[in-house]
């Protein structure tokens, strides 16, 4: 540790964040010594616009080391060469990353082998970047963008050539009531040999909206990010604009927040197995997994007035005490709970059900790991990462939190891990509901000094979640970065399919049960 | 077996009431299943739906999603979800419509047989809701394509976006009327 210590121009200490500048010839040296020598997670990547402060954009990596609650964020200031260093090649986690960087700021990648846009489609003008603070866009560009019949960047797919490849081209409206995303397969017979996802057509801007809204009212924007994590999201964006107030909210509100990100945890991974059902074509379990879903969205309205927990969360702490009604939910968990066992015993005795599971859509615990792979699809290949674990905030300290892994990283494990998860979930929940917390529902959030930023981040049910928020004036954050699960694992996806066949596209991509909307934002 | 089928002909079939414990009310329960005859009375036979996405956070498919659980079950009011626009009578259009997808919204619209029925779902199908005035967002349906019913809420409920579909059968009626 003592060479990069030695290597930094510039350091600051921040809660358990560390913030070490390094100079430009340094960045890629720096984070690779992270990568390589202490096998660090590349947890985020972003940039931002800091030019009315001083003059400069900065790029910022974010890693963690397994084992050490610590983030090191390594970041460099670009004044007039508007280029930096890429790892891609070195740390492929960083792909996307940098592409989108291109993108909304303009800061070019050197050395980055994928020269295509990734989050504008062909029709947004070129040299435009929406997340520079000096951005504007003419009426007529945003016409012709909304209209997409002018070619302005062409994308060109990747194109496989070969005896019997052929193409099947699918979405971006599907079949099925699902998110809007175009797909391309390269098959050989009905053998996918490549696959290659277009995605964004979801993007609002939402990480430009932020900017736009108060602190408060950017919690329900969180909200909205990605629907079925409307709780995780939200949750990680407040604990990030806490910790930037050097705010913390009481035992109570932690247990709260704790108790209603397990909530959103087992409705997903309850929904999700029996979404699987609907891939494989086992109606009844797609039901029962249904019926159960329903009870606890029910549960939710119960408790939150919404069913999908949102209006809850605040800056400072939570709008309602829901621990009053654990009569509720331990009932509700007691019927869950049983039908849950029943609907496992179901699936795991069905036996043409395992077998279309079983050796399906593997991932590799290398290519997972190289492509900074989260949650339950990263933890189904053998990663033993959990942001609840490793990072541990809000009640997770205090619970003895397992975490679950599998090693074979086929859709099989996947549903593992997440029967697995929802029974722990339901343990954590009955164990908050045995403890006595005290303090305000709410805590004031007073003064946040301009320009000073922190991390925010959680475990959602598809993966870690974190939130960059850097403050500005009027109680308006400067920048807030939202990275998503579902944005680190949607690269991973068409590694998994490779070598399946197209049929078992919808099981494959079910299982790892992706949002569009997240990564997109 | 022969007399099954001619039973079936010859006697209405009954609309199964929705499970107990779930919340529902035997009021909200006669309204909905008196929903049956009107889409008889409206399409002939059955409604058919496409539910297109243009952008939304994915609650309001979820909800979409839950309607054809076991508990609301539309499909037996007649209310289905179909996989192509060419099979269906109205579109179900969430979110705030993202620049990136208003072309494909315009040729799912487009694809979709007369009377192409547009319910906007959600409160940014609405007016861009939480969205509104994002670069990246039209604000709304109505901005790219005609609308003819809004279900409001965010997201919707899943009994919410069935009386909305009860609204847009009322309209339909009323015009057939005139």
């Amino acid at each position: 540790m003592e060479w990069l210590m030695q290597k930094a121009i510039g350091k600051r200490e921040y809660l358990n964040e560390l913030y070490l500048e390094v100079k430009r010839e340094d960045f890629r040296e720096a984070c690779l010594y992270l990568y390589n020598k202490k096998k660090a997670l590349l947890r985020l990547m972003f940039a931002t616009d800091e030019r009315q402060k001083d003059g400069a954009f900065r790029v910022y990596t974010v890693f963690s080391i397994p084992g050490m609650d610590r983030f090191f964020i390594i970041f460099i200031t670009l004044k007039e060469d508007l280029t930096f260093p890429s790892i891609t090649k070195d740390i492929p986690a960083a792909h996307w990353y940098e592409r989108e960087i291109r993108d909304m700021f303009g800061l070019v990648p050197e050395g980055h082998p994928d020269p295509r846009r990734l989050i504008f489609h062909d029709s947004f003008p070129e040299n435009s970047y929406p997340l520079r603070k000096d951005w504007t866009i003419s009426e007529e560009d945003l016409r012709d963008w909304g209209e997409g019949i002018k070619q302005k960047v062409p994308y060109k797919f990747l194109e496989v050539e070969g005896e019997g490849i052929h193409e099947i081209p699918v979405g971006p409206v599907h079949a099925g009531i699902i998110e809007p995303g175009h797909f391309r397969f390269s098959v050989v017979g009905e053998v996918i040999f490549f696959l290659e996802a277009r995605l964004f057509y979801t993007h609002k801007g939402i990480e430009k909206h932020f900017e736009s809204m108060s602190f408060f009212d950017g919690v329900k924007l969180a909200e909205r990010v990605s629907g079925v994590s409307s709780f995780s999201h939200s949750a990680a964006y407040c604990m990030a604009v806490e910790r930037m107030a050097g705010v913390e909210i009481s035992q109570k509100a932690k247990a709260i927040r704790t108790l209603l990100i397990e909530l959103e945890r087992l409705y997903n991974h309850i929904g999700d197995i029996g979404n699987m059902c609907a891939g494989t074509g086992l109606a009844v379990g797609y039901a029962k997994g249904a019926i159960i879903k329903e009870r606890l969205m029910q549960l939710n309205q119960r408790l939150t007035g919404s069913r999908y927990l949102r209006g809850i969360n605040l800056i400072g702490g939570v709008s309602k005490d829901v621990l009053l009604q654990w009569e509720d939910i331990l009932s509700t968990l007691d019927v869950v709970s049983k039908e849950y066992e029943e609907l496992m015993d179901m699936l795991l005795g069905s036996v043409s059900h395992i077998e279309r599971l079983e050796n399906t859509g593997k991932l590799s615990k290398d290519i997972a790991q190289r492509l900074g792979v989260t949650g339950v699809a990263a933890r189904a290949s053998g990663i033993n990462d959990d942001i609840r674990r490793a990072h541990p905030h809000l009640l997770y300290d205090r619970l003895n939190l397992r975490v679950h892994t599998m090693q074979k990283g086929d859709v099989f494990a996947r549903m593992m891990v997440r029967a697995k998860e929802a029974e722990t979930s339901m343990s954590i929940i009955r164990t908050i509901l045995e403890g006595r917390y005290e303090g305000e529902l709410t805590v004031e959030v007073k003064e946040i000094p301009e320009y000073a930023s922190a991390l925010g981040y959680t475990e959602t049910p598809r993966g870690s979640v974190f939130y960059w928020v850097m403050s500005g004036k009027d109680y308006k954050p400067f920048r807030v970065k939202v990275r998503s699960p579902s944005y680190c694992n949607w690269p991973a996806l068409p590694f998994a399919v490779h070598g399946n066949i197209v049929p078992d596209f919808p099981l494959c991509n079910k299982s790892f049960n992706l949002s569009y909307s997240g990564c997109d934002m | 077996m022969l007399k099954c089928i001619v039973k079936n002909l010859i006697t209405k079939k009954k609309t199964i009431p929705f499970p107990e414990g779930f919340g529902i009310s035997p009021e909200e329960e006669a309204r909905l299943v008196s929903m049956q005859k009107k889409i008889h009375s409206i399409f002939g036979r059955s409604l058919r739906i496409r539910q297109v996405d243009a952008g939304s956070c994915n609650a309001c498919e979820w909800e979409c999603t839950a309607l054809t659980n076991p508990i609301y079950d539309i499909q037996r009011f007649g209310i289905d979800f179909v996989a192509s626009p060419r099979h269906a009578d109205a579109l179900i259009v969430t979110g705030p419509i993202s620049r990136q997808m208003e072309l494909a919204l315009r040729k799912t619209y487009l694809a979709t047989p007369e009377p192409r029925l547009v319910i906007a779902c959600g409160d940014c199908a609405i007016d861009g809701g939480i969205y509104k005035g994002s670069y990246a967002v039209t604000n709304g349906v109505a901005n790219v394509i005609p609308v003819d019913c809004y279900i409001p809420g965010c997201p919707p409920t899943p009994i919410q976006i069935i009386h909305g579909i009860e609204k847009l059968l009322d309209e339909v009626a009323s015009k057939k009327v005139k």
